[in-house]
């Protein structure tokens, strides 16, 4: 009985790397609704976790623990489950239609009354998915799954799949399984009356703008783009240090605490704020994507204060419709909407005005491009970054926002009134890395914003930088993991011997100490490795 | 001319350039099977619902006349936003009367061919601006909504229309609504890689634009789009603008000749004496241009 005590396993690591979280099953046709909303549902949290690699053959090994030792292994297991829980990996999701799509029943077909959520939400599809409605509008009754799939080629089969569960998934179609096996699915009635008669009727405005006598100075577009973009930045760079914002918003700072959360995080209220990983990852998104996060967290938070998500909802879908620089009377408003308005000028979407008796809002691009970034479409944004094969980077802006932004992975030289001059060093993108970017982010940030004048070429960022970054990220994880097991307190040095020599042929030997009689061998050959030492005992 | 290059088809914003036949003798014909009113409710339905699919689609309507061919409708104008069909209905009245004016009665014999050739060219020309706006423009297409007969002398101008437009990558899609098939349209969607369609009921007009017509460039990638079951190539010769099957060609431009001719009307090439027979003639038979 001298080995059980020498055998003392531990688990060196569980893998401290974890690869991605692997990609839900494609839901099978049979599936019942039920089981594709609650996917729906949570496929719209922000956090993604990481899933722990907590695979069978661990459990399995956990098993034979339990024949050892059972205290033993209550302890072990617990630190390997210790080791194996790594902290959440944040994914700041970008698509609103799935916060949308988790609403509840009852709320969607509610929803869907209001007939510019019905186009909104038709503009939202992806290609395909809105073609099959277009083809489908017009027919009454359920249609078979069949009669859609006939008209898709062999490429693009996983792109139909893509189309018909979003629909299902917004509950423009219901599926139904028949006992023979044949899917069905049908429209649903107040979507399709809806977009009937908005295709009967043409489109219509949710409200009149209002005459232009009674409003005496109306922005210009540019003027209205230039105020937009203001706002927003100011916006931005107060959330992310309110010291460096000089003039403050009017956004309530609990709302501001809000938006923060999950961005920046605080060890303490003596040491300002840091950017999170996810907060840097926010930096680099399109205006678009970062808009919706924050609308996102502000219906998140509105349910708090007492106003009803959905209406929320289709208040801003259905301010997307209104005309650019138009004025609108806020007394067409309710109570709620007012107020929430403000906090919308506040974000750059709407430019609030007063005049003598009344006051108006003015929608501007920001507020009018909501429903336009909901697809998946590619951002339609002049860039402004020119990056050169020596790693200089001009990036031809006066922003300040885009400066600190820069910032996070180039080393800013000097900076003239509308351009910023900088280099991609390893030191500056080691920088990055250790706060959580990926070299992914950065390229895509720098091809996105890609300067006209370099955007037309292919690649528009330079080959020789773009692998140089790749490379450099790849320094970092020269690491690797293996699971494994530690052995020590052999009874002899024979049998410590004969121990390496066995894990040796097996090709599990990761290391030895013959000074203190240990070794650490691979997790796979762990049960040889105690047939041996069992056999070795007697 | 700048081609568009191909990574531009990642998204599905459109410009489509809708054709409207508005031939009156055409439309007289077939007054009982589709009368034109019906016939623009299934069209504005049409309209209305590309630009309801995505808010930078884009939809210009040109009317083709008996003489003459105008824009009577661009989404993209402030005009376009609102009560589109009033407006379009309106211009297009506008244009009918204008198209009459024009109208002299000796020059009035047999069906009546609509200018289908200068609609065309009007459609390529809006499309060549769109191209020169910046990278980020939409992807356009052209439909041609063809009633009338195929006018055997305007085959150079469309012929030349289409090799435009395929050098331009625009496809043209055709929905032919007369009796008969259009060879000119067959060959420009078969050119241009357009679809082709001849609705055998036009009371689900409707329905065909929006299940055919109404597809994105993105998504033809993946979808089975009616394809024709035969492209009529008959061309029509350059010098009495006969559809012919057989004819002569000059070996210098390709120009088609239904007679033997001393000298090419086109290049004015100098031909050798022609035998006598016409079966030894290096004739050119049912070949369609393209491939020269």
């Amino acid at each position: 009985m001298l080995m059980s005590t020498a055998e003392r396993h531990h688990s060196l690591c569980g893998r401290l790397i974890l690869p991605p979280p692997p990609p839900p099953p494609p839901p099978s046709s049979i599936s019942s609704i039920f089981h594709r909303r609650r996917q729906a549902a949570a496929s719209a949290e922000i956090e993604h976790f990481s899933v722990p690699n907590w695979s069978p053959e661990s459990l399995a090994f956990a098993k034979e623990f339990k024949s050892i030792d059972q205290d033993m292994v209550k302890s072990d297991c617990l630190q390997v489950l210790r080791v194996v829980k790594m902290p959440q990996v944040k994914i700041v999701a970008r698509n609103f239609m799935d916060m949308v799509a988790s609403l509840p029943a009852m709320k969607l077909d509610k929803l869907y009354e209001n007939s510019f959520i019905c186009e909104a939400i038709l503009r939202s599809l992806p290609p395909l998915a809105k073609k099959y409605v277009l083809q489908l509008l017009y027919i009454d009754g359920p249609v078979t799954a069949k009669w859609l799939e006939e008209w898709v080629l062999a490429d693009g089969v996983s792109k139909h799949r893509v189309a018909v569960d979003r629909l299902i998934q917004l509950r423009v179609l219901t599926e139904t399984v028949e006992r023979k096996k044949e899917a069905t699915y049908l429209f649903n009635p107040t979507f399709q009356r809806n977009l009937q008669k908005h295709i009967v009727h043409g489109g219509v405005l949710p409200r009149e703008p209002m005459p232009s006598n009674i409003i005496a100075r109306l922005p210009s577009l540019e003027d209205l783009d230039a105020y937009a973009v203001r706002q927003w930045e100011l916006f931005l760079l107060h959330l992310i240090s309110s010291s460096e914002a000089e003039k403050s918003t009017n956004i309530s700072s609990s709302m501001m605490k809000v938006f923060q959360r999950g961005l920046l995080s605080q060890k303490d209220d003596k040491e300002p704020p840091k950017l999170t990983e996810s907060g840097f990852q926010f930096l680099l998104m399109d205006t678009n994507a970062q808009l919706w996060y924050i609308v996102r967290e502000y219906i998140n938070n509105c349910e708090d204060l007492g106003v009803d998500t959905a209406d929320l909802i289709s208040f801003l879908l259905e301010l997307s419709f209104h005309i650019t620089g138009k004025a609108y009377n806020l007394n067409t408003l309710s109570d709620i909407q007012r107020s929430i308005i403000k906090d919308l000028a506040d974000l750059g979407l709407v430019k609030l005005q007063q005049g003598r008796k009344e006051s108006w809002f003015i929608p501007t691009k920001l507020a009018t491009n909501l429903s336009i970034s909901l697809a998946d479409t590619s951002s339609r944004k002049q860039g402004f970054v020119v990056v050169e094969t020596n790693f200089r980077m001009y990036a031809y802006s006066s922003s300040k926002l885009h400066c600190e932004i820069l910032r996070l992975f180039a080393r800013v030289e000097y900076q003239l009134p509308n351009l910023i001059v900088g280099a991609i060093t390893k030191e500056s993108l080691y920088k990055a890395f250790q706060n959580g970017i990926t070299a992914e982010q950065i390229i895509s940030f720098l091809q996105q914003n890609a300067h006209p004048r370099v955007a037309e070429r292919t690649p528009s960022v330079p080959e020789n930088v773009t692998d140089q970054i790749r490379l450099w990220e790849a320094d970092l994880n020269r690491v690797e993991m293996t699971p494994a097991h530690l052995y020590d307190e052999f009874p002899s040095r024979d049998v410590f011997e004969a121990a390496c020599d066995f894990a040796r042929e097996y090709g599990g030997l990761l290391w030895e100490n013959s000074k203190k009689m240990r070794l650490v061998v691979k997790a796979e050959i762990f049960t040889q490795m105690k047939e041996f030492l069992r056999r070795q005992k007697q | 001319m700048t081609p568009v290059s191909a990574k531009l088809y990642t998204d599905d914003v459109s410009l489509l350039m809708v054709l409207i036949d508005t031939n009156p003798f055409f439309w007289n014909s077939v007054k009982s099977s589709l009368p034109i009113s019906k016939f623009l409710t299934h069209v504005l339905a049409f309209l209305n619902a590309i630009v309801l699919l995505n808010q930078l689609n884009q939809v210009v309507v040109i009317a083709t006349g008996y003489n003459s061919c105008d824009y009577i409708f661009d989404s993209s104008t402030s005009e376009g936003q609102t009560q589109r069909a009033e407006y379009l209905l309106q211009k297009l009245e506008e244009f009918v009367n204008k198209d009459e004016s024009l109208c002299r009665e000796d020059s009035v014999d047999g069906p009546g061919f609509s200018l289908l050739s200068g609609s065309l060219s009007m459609a390529l020309c809006y499309i060549q601006r769109v191209f020169r706006s910046g990278p980020l423009h939409p992807h356009p297409r052209i439909l041609c909504l063809h009633g009338s007969p195929d006018g055997p002398g305007q085959y150079v101008a469309i012929m030349n229309s289409i090799f435009s437009a395929q050098r331009s990558m625009v496809p043209i899609d055709s929905c032919v609504i007369g009796a008969q098939h259009s060879a000119f349209l067959q060959q420009a969607s078969y050119i241009t890689g357009g679809v082709y369609l001849k609705p055998q009921m036009l009371d689900g007009l409707f329905q065909y634009l929006s299940t055919v017509f109404a597809t994105d460039l993105h998504s033809r990638g993946f979808l089975q789009l009616p394809k024709p079951a035969g492209v009529d190539f008959r061309a029509s010769c350059f010098c009495h603008k006969n559809t012919i099957d057989m004819g002569y060609i000059c070996s210098v431009c390709l120009s088609i000749f239904c007679k033997h001719q001393k000298k090419c009307s086109t290049c004015g090439s100098v031909f050798g004496q022609a035998p006598v027979q016409d079966s030894s003639t290096p004739d050119r038979k049912r070949k369609n241009p393209m491939d020269a």
